[in-house]
């Protein structure tokens, strides 16, 4: 089991989000959208260096900003 | 009895689909979050009752995280919950995440009735859903429809009234979903499929690498469809309509008028070398139905065609993922690429929509940028016809001032403006390919929209500056602005009378060029002057609407302040 942020996670890899960092809104607007802590998601692809994270939370596509990413923390086998 | 019908569901699951067949009002549809930005109201004929059906702004949630969803959800609380009915849709392909608003609604006592929308999609994609088992789970309706086609609309009116409140425990969050999870167990069945060409392309497109070149791609292929059915429609339709039929049928008529007379003036203008040009005679019955419906329309419809098209297929919020970074450092994210390509069309529609943006700054930043660095279709197409003559050096150079303006002002703005970008967050919907016929009816719309909006203002237009010219009232007006115009920014002083018809119309003002005989330096500076300084009425109103009073004396004194500054600096780097 390692500890990482969405950031880190490497493309086409799977990890279980284990916290979200920030701000109640951030994490209620992501709540909303089916991704929260127990979730399992994978990372489809990083554009850029600062670019957004592209994820896929069960059958929805998801773009978070590089600064929302950072704030996603991940554990994978 | 039923006061409201209420349409609610999650950003992009086709309510205004849902609502257009409903209620048989056009509205317009796309595949990406947040197409909806006003309320969009009609009837539905319930038996000899007609309802008001209100289709709302896509919302994830009844707790409202953005000022869009926070309106969508206080419209629900304006009747008591026994007057209204609320229709809930959703998209079948992705029932999971579309459950939370439906538990919700449910659970805070809505008579809600539950509409499976894209059903024919679910059975593409080998999604298959227990109706039945759903229905006893919820306690509530379930339609399944395709709303595209129209399948299920007619069961779902029949059964709109059987919506009635179910008692059902309020969850929290986590268990909310938790529950949902238990309930996608029993209703959903997955099929395994293999990875589709479409799902290929889709990966492709937010992938850094392919992403790009698909992004160039896509861009270079549009704006070369756009000029030749632009260029098609002119040489083979609108041109030969113009000369070979219209022409003669006034010149037959107007024979034996006196060219000198005030109505010539005013209907025919002035004859080029004894023979009416469409593109300089400046009449109401000449250049301004030539203008409209010989130059701009044609491109109006080549460039919604292709917009029309790339919003139904889903492409631009992959193109808002790419652009994400760019954006950012201009104080934006890579959402507002959609409000800037719907304001290359017009600046009105492009405005509007970035009501979806969250912050105040955001949109102010948006909305100047918008409507100093983003040509409307109507003015690129007059720039194209006239300084295309000249070589398309000149038309791109527009392009890149323009586009340099976009980048080294947002990056001004962004580091003198207070507070800072919010993160970019957004659901990149599938590619869907849409029926020709409601790519076609969009079209329609859109192109109905502008003629309405567009030609009486045009035909109005030509005839006050006729009837301005004729009476020399412009001559004081350009005498007085004589210093600036000329030795400033190098054009002569009648110019001055197009920069001001184009607060009224860009593309009129761009048809008061053309008999002026400008060289092509001084028409590459009017004509870009005419695209960053003041906005035309319309998007002038617009941005008063939208940013304020405050807001819009701001954007204006930047405009003006720009316009000044890059038409003397093109003055004096161009040398011919």
């Amino acid at each position: 089991m390692k500890k990482m942020s969405l950031i880190k996670l490497k493309a086409n890899r799977k990890g279980r989000i284990v916290e979200i960092l920030g701000g109640s809104n951030l994490q209620s607007r992501l709540m909303n959208m089916g991704v929260f802590k127990g979730k399992e998601i994978s990372k489809l692809s990083h554009v850029g260096l600062r670019g957004p994270v592209v994820i896929k939370s069960g059958r929805s596509i998801l773009a978070l900003g590089h600064g929302v990413a950072a704030k996603v923390i991940l554990e994978t086998e | 009895m039923i006061k409201k019908i209420y349409l609610i569901g999650n950003p992009n699951v086709g309510k205004s689909v849902v609502f257009s067949r409903l209620t048989g009002v056009q509205v317009i549809s796309s595949n990406y979050p947040g197409t909806t930005i006003e309320l969009c109201k009609g009837y539905l004929s319930l038996g000899a009752e007609k309802i008001e059906i209100v289709d709302l702004p896509g919302t994830y949630s009844l707790e409202p995280t953005s000022k869009a969803e926070e309106a969508a959800i206080s419209l629900l609380k304006e009747y008591s919950k026994d007057e209204i009915v609320v229709v809930n849709v959703l998209d079948s392909t992705n029932l999971e995440r579309n459950l939370l608003l439906t538990l919700q609604l449910i659970e805070d006592g809505f008579p809600t009735i539950v509409c499976l929308n894209m059903c024919d999609d679910a059975v593409h994609k080998g999604v298959h859903i227990d109706i039945k088992t759903l229905e006893d789970i919820l306690h509530v309706p379930v339609i399944s429809t395709c709303a595209i086609t129209g399948a299920g609309i007619k069961l779902l009116i029949e059964r709109i009234k059987e919506a009635a409140p179910v008692p059902r425990d309020k969850l929290l969050h986590e268990e909310q979903w938790k529950e949902i999870g238990l309930i996608i167990n029993r209703v959903q069945r997955l099929e395994h499929r293999h990875h589709t060409f479409r799902e290929a392309l889709e990966d492709a497109s937010v992938r850094p690498v392919t992403g790009l070149v698909m992004a160039a791609g896509v861009i270079y292929a549009s704006f070369k469809i756009v000029r030749f059915i632009g260029e098609f429609i002119i040489n083979r339709i609108t041109d030969p309509i113009f000369i070979n039929l219209y022409q003669p049928i006034l010149e037959k008529l107007t024979r034996h008028w006196q060219e000198q007379s005030f109505l010539f003036h005013l209907l025919i203008g002035d004859l080029i070398n004894g023979k009416i040009d469409f593109k300089q005679s400046l009449g109401v019955l000449t250049t301004a139905p030539y203008i409209e419906f010989g130059m701009v329309l044609p491109y109006i419809i080549s460039f919604y065609f292709i917009l029309s098209l790339l919003e139904d297929i889903g492409y631009l919020p992959r193109l808002a993922i790419l652009l994400d970074n760019l954006l950012h450092r201009l104080g934006l994210h890579g959402f507002a690429i959609i409000p800037m390509l719907l304001g290359f069309g017009c600046n009105v529609p492009g405005i509007l929509a970035t009501r979806t943006l969250e912050s105040k700054r955001e949109r102010f930043i948006a909305a100047t940028l918008i409507s100093i660095g983003v040509p409307c279709v109507p003015l690129q197409a007059m720039i194209f016809g006239l300084l295309g003559s000249f070589g398309g050096f000149y038309v791109a150079g527009v392009y890149l001032v323009l586009f340099s303006l976009v980048l080294i002002l947002g990056l001004i703005l962004n580091r003198v403006l207070k507070g800072y970008s919010p993160e970019f967050l957004l659901e990149i919907p599938p590619y869907r390919f849409p029926p020709l016929d409601i790519l076609g009816r969009k079209l329609y719309f859109r192109i109905k929209g502008f003629i309405i909006e567009a030609v009486p203002i045009v035909l109005v237009g030509v005839a006050v500056i006729n009837i301005l010219i004729y009476f020399n009232v412009f001559s004081i007006i350009s005498g007085f602005f004589a210093p600036v115009i000329h030795d400033l920014l190098g054009l002569p002083k009648e110019s001055i009378i197009a920069l001001v018809i184009g607060f009224f119309r860009k593309d009129v003002a761009v048809g008061m060029l053309m008999p002026l005989g400008l060289t092509a330096k001084q028409l590459f500076i009017a004509a870009t002057l005419l695209a960053i300084s003041f906005p035309c009425v319309a998007t002038f109103i617009i941005l008063w609407k939208e940013l304020g009073l405050k807001d819009l004396i701001k954007s204006t004194l930047i405009m003006i302040t720009i316009s000044i500054i890059v038409g003397s600096a093109l003055n004096l780097l161009i040398l011919r």
